[in-house]
């Protein structure tokens, strides 16, 4: 089922939350909503179950109006990112939750719900829990639970708010991956809220960049990454190297003739250019168009060889590959040039505006 | 958990002794000596002559009249605090510190003051005095007038108890529960209720202490007529002022008796909602992901 979402806006007192905001969701996709916390994330997650009411705005569900369904009515599977279990129940109960307060006649018989909720507890291989509470499961199982009770419904959008938020990276990147697989096979659009951008670049189909209430960017975790829309969507998708043509003048140059924009976009004004740390090269000798910058430290990480280097007081952040770095040997106190392989030059005007439209 | 081992904490042993015995009898002086004094007044006059008080028709009208008003006022004091404790726990709005305010008043009031309230606004002079009395229905110096007063002071018990509580569960099981489909009757039935039912009860057993116990409020607006409006307390001011010892002691005794097994009741429940909040702070064991291929 698709999610339509056109210009709606929710305020808490003065604090605007969501700021006309238009989604649309296509049926069958995963889509993360990511942003730093406040940026209004969760209240659009929870405006699409139905348990905050938008100001203004229309939600639709499969093209039919749905802005004014009571949150049990909208058919939706919602996760919480503390679990919210029944605690008094055990974890077949908490499951079967949903399917023992429909309506007589639609409450399926006790055999049914039996084979239903095992069949669930197979699906998210739990079912050797069934007789447990849920204070006697860890943070994975009970997420697990949550994910499994919300399914008994047969939802036809599910939705998740931070649901690995809770949990520790080395169960988190396995339940990722898992519930990657987990939508591919139940056929349902899902919709997960993230403040974690590796977690929405390796699970989503597509990724919505939001901050203060407004949707920065939308897109294929590939297009969001290499291509950002905006100088927010650069810096928080990983790290970024951030140069003034007032301070680094050369490079606002560089910039222009690498990324081609026309000219009088940054001889306009003021212009900042983003470079991220692995588009740099590190070359000995002058290079033109390039750079000057002294070595200030290098750090091997893991595969990558960090070095800092300084330019006008300035810090510039470079990784390089292993090989690389052996080749060049570099050493505190060097000279270098650096070069951008790829640069994106944003104005400062638009930066104060922050009119980086939505958008594909 | 043990602090003995913790050397800072440790305060020299005659130190404890001196702490531990001061304690201890206090505790005897001013809780339990006067507990035994009860007891024993009750009983100088031998077994048969307790019985004998107890079984007075106006002890027995007295016992009885305290029962019915606290099992009355027991409905009512589940509906409302529930109410309350929900309003204030789930829901932001316009004047809910106000109402946090109010749901103290009975605790702050004065019990006499609370009495001569509710005497100004059902008593003849009052402001719906002469209406009740128009249509022949007797509020002050009777039973509903004691009845109201009882809800008055002992309303906030429940209330207080529940809002901590619910505000610390928030509304997320709730949420869960319409989000699976649950009518709001069967998420109240099926969720709520069984998460709050031990700070329910706690709360209740408190204000049906205090109902039963209630002294001041209800002398006002009772009228103190024997064998219709006087309930245990007041019987056993009656009596005292009568010089009869021994009667009003073994009344006295009757409501020691409620307090005991209040106090033994309060006591179990309190274990049961350690033992659950135990179990939900329980350290939860290292995390297994089974291999899921």
């Amino acid at each position: 089922m698709s999610i339509e979402i056109c210009g709606v806006g929710k305020r808490f007192g003065s604090f605007v939350a969501l700021d006309t905001i238009d989604l649309h969701i296509p049926t069958g996709e995963l889509v993360a909503l990511l942003g730093p916390s406040g940026c209004g994330k969760t209240t659009l997650l929870r405006i699409i179950a139905g348990m905050e009411t938008a100001d203004a705005g229309h939600v639709k569900f499969a093209g039919e109006e749905a802005t004014h369904l009571h949150a049990r009515e909208r058919k939706v599977g919602f996760v919480f990112q503390h679990y919210a279990l029944f605690r008094h129940l055990s974890v077949f109960e908490n499951v079967a939750f949903g399917l023992r307060v429909k309506p007589k006649r639609e409450r399926p018989a006790e055999g049914e719900i039996r084979r239903r909720v095992i069949d669930l507890l197979k699906l998210v291989q739990l079912d050797w829990l069934a007789e447990r509470y849920p204070s006697q499961l860890s943070g994975g199982q009970r997420q697990r639970i949550a994910l499994a009770r919300a399914l008994a419904v047969e939802p036809k959008v599910l939705l998740l708010d931070e649901p690995f938020g809770a949990l520790d990276t080395k169960v988190r990147k396995e339940l990722r991956r898992w519930l990657r697989r987990l939508h591919d096979e139940m056929h349902i659009s899902s919709v997960f809220v993230t403040h974690d951008q590796e977690e929405a670049l390796e699970v989503a189909d597509r990724v919505v960049v939001m901050n203060h209430g407004r949707v920065e960017q939308i897109g294929t975790p590939d297009e969001v990454y290499s291509n950002p829309a905006s100088p927010f969507v650069y810096q928080f998708l990983g790290n970024v190297n951030v140069f003034h043509n007032r301070v680094h003048g050369k490079w606002a140059d560089v910039g222009r003739d690498v990324a081609g924009d026309d000219p009088d976009k940054t001889a306009a004004g003021e212009a900042m250019a983003f470079v991220r740390p692995h588009d740099i090269d590190i070359e000995h000798k002058p290079l033109p168009g390039g750079l000057e910058a002294l070595v200030q430290d290098v750090h091997a990480i893991g595969p990558l060889v960090r070095v800092e280097l300084a330019h006008a007081s300035e810090l510039i952040e470079v990784e390089l590959t292993r090989e690389r770095a052996t080749v060049l040997n570099l050493a505190r106190g060097q000279t270098v040039w650096l070069k951008p392989r790829q640069i994106k030059v944003f104005k400062v005007l638009e930066m104060a505006l922050e009119e980086c439209g939505s958008g594909i | 958990m043990s602090t003995s081992s913790r050397l800072a904490n440790s305060e020299p042993r005659w130190l404890r002794r001196v702490l531990i015995g001061t304690g201890l009898g206090f505790l005897f002086l001013f809780l339990a000596l006067p507990l035994l004094a009860v007891f024993a007044e009750a009983f100088n006059g031998g077994w048969s002559a307790y019985i004998e008080a107890l079984k007075h028709p106006e002890a027995l009208s007295a016992i009885g009249l305290t029962l019915f008003i606290a099992v009355f006022v027991l409905p009512f004091n589940i509906l409302a605090g529930i109410a309350a404790a929900w309003t204030i726990a789930k829901f932001d709005f316009r004047g809910k510190s106000l109402l946090i305010t109010l749901i103290d008043l009975p605790f702050a009031v004065s019990p006499v003051v609370v009495g001569l309230v509710f005497l100004l606004i059902f008593g003849a002079q009052g402001a719906f005095g002469p209406w009740f009395a128009a249509h022949d229905i007797k509020v002050v110096f009777a039973l509903p007038g004691m009845i109201i007063v009882t809800l008055f002071i002992t309303f906030s018990f429940v209330a207080r108890e529940l809002i901590p509580l619910m505000q610390a569960q928030g509304r997320d099981e709730e949420e869960a529960a319409i989000s699976l489909g649950a009518s709001g009757w069967k998420m109240f039935f099926r969720v709520t209720l069984p998460n709050i039912k031990w700070g329910l009860l706690y709360g209740v057993i408190l204000a049906n202490a205090r109902a039963m116990g209630e002294f001041g409020a209800v002398s006002v607006v009772s009228g103190h007529i024997r064998g219709e409006t006087n309930t245990l307390p007041l019987h056993v001011e009656i009596l005292y002022n009568e010089y009869n010892a021994v009667g009003a002691f073994a009344a006295a005794s009757v409501l020691a008796l409620l307090a005991l097994v209040t106090l033994v009741a309060k006591t179990i429940v309190e274990w049961q909602m350690r033992k659950e909040t135990e179990m939900l702070d329980a350290a939860l064991p290292p995390e297994a992901v089974r291999n899921q291929e």
